[in-house]
């Protein structure tokens, strides 16, 4: 095992360097950044990172740092598997595993963040600034964190100061279109008392990539973020944590509809509060006791400027409150027994629900953490949810690490995932004023629809309302993945199957015909789809002060039904050119939508210690994705017209470090300027240049 | 409306014609195939705008002629509607009134592989809903919705009819946009059929080929 610290060391070594020597510290303390690589994401204790049986991404502050990145979709859409889409909503959110936002859990230390637009997560509502490191575990991890956590789980871990005097740092960003990014941040561990407060205000003027239509793509925005924590050792027993994170955003809003231009503001508005009281009964035994509430608003107001004529007033108000206790218990031999029991409330109040809507929910999970032999790790874990508006879950998880050699090391793990109906799914009542339209949620549609039938506006029912009576399901996955990791001098390979099964998906269906037309949808349990594929990581150090990564993940992803279909020969399409109709063979079908085939990254991290300087190259590459059917078959095939070419991105960053205490940062992120009209939340070309004050 | 006709002959109409000759019976007529482009099926509301109405396009697939009668029509339009001379009015306002013995069903296959009527069953329009459902996936077309709100007609899906007085025909419908755009858009001009149609012009006839 030793053999293994030191080649990790070596490894680990790439990206914790650069930073370490510009700072001009002692070269020995690298090693110890090496062992402080642990994460907590995995198994709710700390684990190191190459010891466990699970596909984990870790990003260090060092990685984020260099790269001169600001908002968390940034950096981890540089990351091999993880992309960010915008899907059919227009909303963007990100992609791991081919599985979509909606079906990703995002975890600041530990606990979850609310507020999801048609179920996408807008992760540039995250900065950066003041993070320790970003922890991604790949595949289910419902056995230890519950609903949503089918395609991984996204922990954002913030640092517990460590320095005797107030330390910190202050810094100024400004780069294309006016983006500003400013921070403060600032430490100290003061006796039994350590505190953290960190301010951030981000700002741009936006951007447009399409100069023919009115409105921007971006319109500009400027939001803050504050964080103070706080850390109080209260006896050698006790510790008490605490943390409070407030986010407000403003950004402007227009439309124009019949020639009439509609302006307003778009606000978000959020609030964190985190307790933890740590309590070390004995070497053996810890206990935490955690409390959590968060809020998340978002309002839209949409006004004629002159008349005051409203267009639209949308709210949306979601509240979480959870309190939660867990243990572990280390055994003589090292392993770990960890229980949690907590108690969830959830509670959304929003524009098109049929007033405030609220889930309860209490859950219990176990995991077992052991080596039965010296080179083989077991972990077992399950979680039981009992849940107030639709069936009880059980999600178990296994997951086998075996150390063949020093070299060379397998992974196997299988678990569950689900999640939970959503309040839209349920509650949701809209009717289109435009088109006319209606979607109810499922809770709410039998009323609804016989409110509607009540007032002559429905023509016939297509679905019995005995049909709609069954309770929605939750949506259920199952996912395998087996790795392998080689490890050699300077260079590391990690290789990494997966296939994740997915059942009782929902989504829309027309349940009613109305008078005008239009069609009553509510939602329904029944896709169900696949997504598998590989993922190969390597990273090589050429020398100690040049090292080279690469990835790259191949995905297929897939509705099972719609497979069928298209292999029993009953789904067609019709040649563009002739107009003939043919059935579309296997080849022809794509797969899913806003999922590409290929996704790849090289990245180059070369470090100049006489200078104190470092720089970086990171080149991303997706294949092509289409965002939508064209030609009516229901399906992605090769005649579809909705596709989005591959596209490359290149990112470059330079720091310099002068008189010791100042960064000075220059950078460009897409440097070939590469834009599409279909990616909204990919601008130009952006330079930005950084200055950077440390204390 | 323009309409561009050319005379199919078919192995199935060879043998067909053959053993009619043997037979000694009446000649057998030959088999059409049309089509038919930017037929408009105009509606008033809908959309939001209260209740569907205005007259059905209505067309006679024996003479292959847009018709105002009100007996000699088989199929008839509406915006995405589609009625048939056969069974009763649905309910909705402004609908034709049925007199003939029309039926419809929907087959899944390329046009060309559609090449008979045995062994189908034909539904006819009722009370509370069209023998051809007027929904997304369900009937004929494929809605997009917001934002584009496209409605394109599903590849594969054959509308065999059996006409109001007992003949046969199928239809592949192929844009309801003007001028069948490739990709239509929000902005493109809709309730523009275009399609194609198989008659056969004998009697009871099950070949569609």
């Amino acid at each position: 095992m030793r053999r293994l610290f030191s080649l990790l060391s070596t490894v680990g070594l790439f990206l914790a360097s650069p930073i370490v020597h510009s700072q001009g510290k002692d070269p020995d303390s690298t090693l110890t950044t090496q062992l402080k690589e642990v994460v907590l994401t995995a198994t709710r204790t700390e684990r190191q990172l190459s010891s466990l049986p699970l596909p984990v991404t870790l990003i260090t502050k060092q990685t984020i740092n260099q790269s001169g990145t600001v908002r968390l979709n940034e950096i981890l859409q540089e990351q091999t598997g993880i992309v960010t889409v915008a899907d059919e909503s227009g909303f963007e959110g990100v992609q791991i595993q081919g599985i979509s936002s909606e079906y990703i859990l995002i975890l600041i230390d530990g606990v979850p963040l609310v507020g999801r637009s048609a179920g996408n997560f807008d992760l540039s509502r995250l900065t950066v600034g003041n993070i320790k490191q970003i922890e991604v575990v790949k595949g289910p991890s419902s056995s230890l964190y519950g609903s949503e956590a089918l395609g991984g789980v996204i922990n954002i871990i913030t640092e517990k100061p460590d320095t005797e005097s107030l330390s910190g740092n202050a810094s100024y960003r400004i780069g294309s279109n006016t983006t500003q990014d400013i921070n403060l941040d600032f430490q100290q561990h003061y006796g039994p008392l350590r505190y953290g407060f960190f301010v951030n205000r981000f700002s741009s003027e936006g951007y447009d990539l399409r100069p023919d239509t009115e409105g921007q793509t971006v319109p500009p925005f400027h939001n803050y973020t504050f964080n103070g924590r706080t850390y109080l050792d209260l006896n050698d027993k006790l510790a008490l944590f605490s943390s409070g994170r407030f986010f407000d955003q403003k950004q402007d809003a227009g439309i124009t509809v019949d020639n009439i231009s509609y302006e307003g503001d778009s606000k978000e508005r959020e609030w964190n509060a985190h307790l933890r009281l740590d309590h070390k009964w004995n070497p053996k035994l810890e206990t935490q006791y955690e409390l959590y509430f968060t809020n998340y608003t978002a309002t839209e107001l949409l006004a004629e400027p002159l008349n005051g004529e409203v267009l639209s007033d949308s709210d949306f108000d979601q509240t979480l409150l959870r309190p939660e206790i867990r243990s572990t218990y280390t055994f003589t031999d090292n392993s770990k027994l960890t229980g949690g029991a907590g108690y969830q409330f959830d509670r959304l109040d929003r524009t098109y629900f049929d007033g405030k809507a609220a889930f309860e929910s209490q859950y219990l999970y176990l995991q077992y953490d052991v080596n039965p032999l010296a080179p083989l790790n077991v972990i077992l874990g399950g979680r039981f949810d009992n849940h107030s508006e639709y069936n009880d879950q059980f999600s178990p998880k296994l997951a086998i690490r075996y150390q063949l050699n020093e070299q060379l090391s397998l992974r196997s793990s299988v678990g569950y995932g689900f999640k939970a109906p959503d309040f839209r799914q349920l509650y949701f009542d809209f009717s289109n004023s435009a088109v006319g339209y209606t979607v109810l949620g499922y809770n709410v549609a039998v009323a609804k629809l016989m409110e509607l039938e009540a007032l002559g506006q429905i023509s016939n029912i297509l679905v019995p309302y005995s049909e709609l009576g069954d309770p929605l399901k939750a949506e259920r996955s199952i996912g395998y993945n087996l790795g392998v990791v080689y490890k050699l001098d300077k260079l590391s390979v990690d290789i990494n199957l997966f296939r994740n099964d997915f059942e009782n998906m929902i989504d829309t269906r027309a349940i009613a015909r109305k008078t005008n037309g239009q069609n009553v949808f509510s939602y329904s349990n029944f896709h169900e789809i696949f997504t598998t594929g590989g993922e190969v990581n390597a990273t090589y150090s050429l020398t100690d002060d040049l090292n080279l990564s690469a990835g790259y993940q191949l995905l297929y992803a897939y509705d099972k039904e719609k497979k069928e279909s298209v292999k029993n020969g009953e789904v067609f399409a019709r040649d563009p050119l002739t107009n003939q109709t043919l059935a579309i063979k296997g080849s022809d079908h794509f797969g899913l939508i806003n999922r590409s085939r290929h996704n790849a990254n090289l990245k180059l991290f070369y470090n100049l210690p006489k200078a104190a300087a470092n720089m970086n190259v990171r080149v991303l590459y997706r294949s092509k994705y289409a965002q939508y059917d064209t030609n009516g078959n229901g399906l992605i095939d090769s005649y579809d017209s909705s596709f989005i070419k591959g596209n490359l991105l290149v990112n470059v960053a330079a720091t310099k470090n002068i008189y010791k205490k100042f960064d000075i940062q220059l950078g460009a992120n897409n440097l070939f300027d590469s834009t599409d009209e279909n990616i909204p939340g990919q601008p130009g070309m952006q330079l930005f240049a950084k200055l950077n004050y440390q204390f | 409306m323009k309409k561009t006709a050319f005379l199919l002959t078919t192995l199935g109409l060879f043998i067909a014609s053959c053993s009619s000759d043997d037979d000694n019976g009446p000649e057998t007529l030959p088999i059409t195939s049309e089509q038919v482009i930017n037929l408009y099926a105009p509606q008033t509301g809908g959309q939001g705008q209260g209740e569907i109405s205005g007259e059905f396009t209505k067309f006679d697939l024996a003479t292959g002629e847009i018709t105002t009668s009100t007996t000699e029509w088989d199929v008839a339009f509406r915006g995405t509607s589609i009625a048939i001379n056969g069974g009763t009015e649905t309910g909705m306002a402004d609908e034709p009134e049925r007199n003939g013995n029309a039926g419809l069903t929907v087959v899944t296959g390329t046009f060309n592989s559609v090449t008979t009527v045995q062994g189908l069953s034909f539904a006819q329009d009722s009370e509370g809903s069209f023998a051809i459902q007027t929904a997304s996936e369900e009937g004929w077309y494929t809605y997009s919705g917001p934002p584009n709100h496209v409605i394109s007609p599903i590849p594969g899906r054959v509308l065999v009819v059996r006409t109001r007085d007992g003949h046969y025909a199928k239809i592949e419908i192929l844009s309801y946009y003007k001028d069948s755009p490739a990709e239509p858009e929000l902005t493109s001009e809709s309730r523009y059929y275009t399609f194609n149609y198989v008659y056969n012009p004998n009697e009871g006839e099950n070949s569609l080929e």
